[in-house]
């Protein structure tokens, strides 16, 4: 096992940057999970850490290892694709056990207790001898994790593994998956286009966008601090709300005329943008300290029974997650009515021209809060 | 305004049968989405009504009248299809006026027109560009602008939404509402996402296997539900399903969670049930709901502001919606306290799928092992 150094990392197709200049670190025996929109550079970026794809400029080290002029099956690599790749002749315990025959390091006990160990965390024990061709997609998918994991490899890929599974198997494989690393620590690059999938699985994610990184954290952490106005938007769903800021007299600012009292002075700055999560706007049919009038435009139930609220504040358009409450249509704000709603400040962030702005101010604290409620 | 009904219309291909008597009044001026499974029969309908298809059996009426013979070019309808089909030698702005052109609009209009729909879909720099140039989520923006142009009274998009990247997905949906507001026709919008569904309707109709589930406001459909089946295809996450044997002398439904009270509904008498959880009734312990016990943690699955929880109690996998900021770090095997929402919870005929009752509210202990 070992980490995986990235350094000046280009991959250009013609004029078309995929991956542009990255510097990067996955630690070792941490799951890193590249994510980003269709075209951000996260497969081509995976791709090169697997040898399938030769970099234009930069280098990749396993360790101290430097791999970038390796072909694929000499650098200690063990890989799921988005489709199973299996032997179709062999069964599930033949499968797994084949790459690791090839290692004429192992021995033969510790190649059995390898195999037996993945087939019994991931429940595949009934499967076993079964050929491979008898298992649907999604649990021929589970052997071909199954197999990358019992691999021992330095570094173990992915590449959108459950992309091609139905919906149920696509859960049976992210608990599979959960379920090895909490035996097996190995470093894992693990690229997806899906949020809920890299919070789900990811010790860190890398957010993607355009050919670079730009932020890697911890998913509670990308998800509450984001650095720039695309990671509020990005992850979430919906993503983040943005109002422009104007600043007020002395000190604090005005958003959408309503103004937000701050114990310091907000820098003069062009494009500053308010940014606050759905989940964090109260809403409320009488009024509440710091709330301001909404009309509500549009309303639907969301994931787990909320209400997504469209609202419109001054001349700017919110959503909100109201959660369910008692009584006919779980307490739905009404479509056309005037409400109250709550930006509590101490959950917003400031970005300035789309980068989130420095300490102090990047977010408004307690302090600020307790300004604006006195 | 057209109002659009659907008597007793059914298609057959050979021995398949993929339209079973639809009956279906569409609601003018209003956005309705058509809602099912894939293969459930949703697009040959469609296909019905915008005639490239005929129905083995049954009539369309537009405003009382029978179209079911008019050929597709005379009825008044704008179609998105799922491919794109942008003519690759045109620029978009060509693309998106071709039709208009077709039906014989003055140059002047056409230019106005195209330019109000590209500002609604945010594609008013790519008019120059050829399709080839384009992005898919912008590709399927163009088609969108091309369908809604048409001088139509309905408009009917059959899953404009499929496979592009979720963050597309979600501002793709806001222009589309944007947009059925400033035209004001008729919008009939195809999918097989019960979440985009849910997002996007006004009014709901649920298919599954050929048949008409179930149909009306979006509201009704969701907390309302008469069939078991919408209750399984609308609403995200999946709701609970359990079998239940009910016990009318006590009024209770035996389950493999514990033994619920019920209220029956219209003097039903059946004893094979299936009780429905949504995860939004399944809440946390407290003086109000009803106790199910301890559980038993399988997977955490992190959608930013909200978990969903998969929780083992007594051999059934419950489902569950947690808000992150009340959740603390939880484990795979972790114990897991659950309770019922009263009220919330349905109970449907086992055999016909019909709803018969209530799960309601009682104290005391639920499991009876």
């Amino acid at each position: 096992m070992a980490d995986v150094r990235v350094e000046r990392l280009r991959r250009q197709f013609g004029s078309l940057v995929a991956v542009r200049d990255v510097s990067f670190v996955f630690p070792e025996a941490t799951a890193t999970c590249l994510l980003g929109p269709s075209g951000c550079g996260k497969t081509t970026l995976l791709r090169m850490i697997a040898g399938l794809e030769r970099p234009s400029a930069g280098t990749i080290r396993f360790g101290d290892r430097d791999v970038t002029a390796l072909a694929a099956r000499r650098r200690d690599v063990a890989m799921v694709f988005q489709y199973p790749v299996m032997y179709r002749t062999l069964s599930v315990v033949e499968n797994i056990e084949l790459p690791l025959a090839n290692d004429r390091t192992l021995a033969a006990a510790e190649r059995r207790r390898r195999v037996d160990e993945v087939i019994e965390i991931l429940e595949l024990g009934d499967a076993r001898r079964l050929q491979i061709d008898r298992l649907d997609l999604g649990a021929r998918q589970k052997v071909a994790v199954g197999r990358a994991i019992a691999r021992r490899a330095a570094v173990t890929l992915f590449d959108e593994p459950t992309t091609n599974v139905e919906v149920h198997a696509k859960l049976a494989l992210i608990r599979a998956f959960k379920e090895l690393r909490r035996h097996v620590r190995q470093t894992i690059v693990y690229v997806t286009h899906d949020q809920t999938e890299a919070m789900t699985l990811a010790d860190q994610i890398a957010l993607m966008r355009d050919g670079e990184i730009v932020q890697c954290a911890p998913p509670r952490e990308l998800y509450d601090e984001p650095n720039s106005e695309f990671g509020g938007w990005f992850l979430g769903n919906p993503g983040m709300n943005f109002l422009t800021v104007h600043p007020a007299e002395g000190s604090g600012f005005v958003v959408d005329g309503v103004p937000f009292p701050l114990a310091a002075p907000l820098p003069e700055l062009e494009d500053v943008r308010f940014g606050i999560r759905p989940e964090y706007i109260r809403v409320a049919t009488t009024p509440l300290p710091d709330s301001v009038p909404a009309r509500v435009l549009r309303r639907a139930v969301a994931i787990g029974g909320q209400h997504l609220v469209t609202l419109a504040v001054g001349g700017s358009r919110i959503k909100a997650k109201v959660p369910p409450a008692e009584g006919p249509s779980r307490g739905a704000p009404e479509v056309g009515s005037n409400v109250f709603v709550v930006c509590p400040i101490n959950h917003a962030i400031l970005f300035h021209r789309g980068k989130r702005l420095a300490e102090p101010l990047r977010r408004l604290g307690s302090s600020a809060a307790a300004c604006a409620s006195s | 305004m057209s109002r659009i009904r659907f008597e007793g219309i059914s298609k057959s291909y050979r021995d398949a049968i993929a339209l079973d008597r639809i009956e279906l009044d569409i609601e003018p001026a209003g956005l309705t989405v058509v809602c099912g499974p894939p293969g459930c029969g949703k697009s040959v309908l469609m296909r019905i009504l915008i005639g490239l298809e005929a129905p083995s059996a049954g009539r369309i009426l537009f405003d009382g009248e029978d179209i079911t013979e008019m050929p597709a070019a005379e009825r008044s309808i704008g179609y998105v299809p799922q491919s794109f089909a942008l003519f690759p030698h045109m620029s978009v702005f060509d693309n998106i006026a071709y039709p208009m052109a077709l039906q014989g609009v003055p140059r002047s209009e056409i230019a106005a027109r195209v330019d109000q729909a590209a500002g609604i879909l945010h594609i008013r720099p790519l008019l120059a560009k050829r399709p080839t140039q384009l992005s898919g989520g912008e590709k399927q923006r163009a088609a969108i602008a091309r369908g809604i142009l048409k001088n139509a009274d309905i408009f009917i998009l059959d899953d404009p939404l499929v496979g592009l990247d979720f963050k597309l997905r979600e501002s793709l949906m806001e222009d589309l509402k944007d947009m059925r507001a400033e035209i004001g026709a008729t919008f009939l919008h195809i999918t097989s996402d019960p979440l985009e569904a849910l997002t996007m309707a006004e009014h709901l109709v649920v298919m599954d296997r050929g048949r008409l589930v179930e149909a009306g406001p979006v509201d009704a459909v969701y907390y309302d539900p008469t069939c078991l089946r919408t209750i399984e295809l609308v609403g995200f996450p999946r709701c609970n399903v359990l079998p239940g044997h009910i016990d009318p002398t006590s009024a209770v439904c035996a389950t493999a969670i514990g033994r619920l009270p019920i209220t029956l509904e219209n003097g039903a008498t059946s004893h094979d049930a299936m009780v429905a959880i949504r995860p939004e009734d399944i809440v946390p312990p407290g003086t109000g709901p009803t106790p199910l016990g301890i559980g038993k943690v399988t997977l955490v699955e992190n959608l930013g502001s909200e978990s969903v929880v998969y929780v083992q109690l007594h051999e059934t996998t419950l489902v569950t919606t947690v808000p992150v900021r009340t959740l603390a770090s939880l484990d795979l095997g972790d114990p897991f306290p659950l309770a019922m929402r009263p009220g919330g919870p349905i109970l449907f005929d086992r055999a016909s799928g019909r709803r018969i009752g209530r799960i309601t509210s009682s104290s005391g202990e639920m499991h009876d092992g």
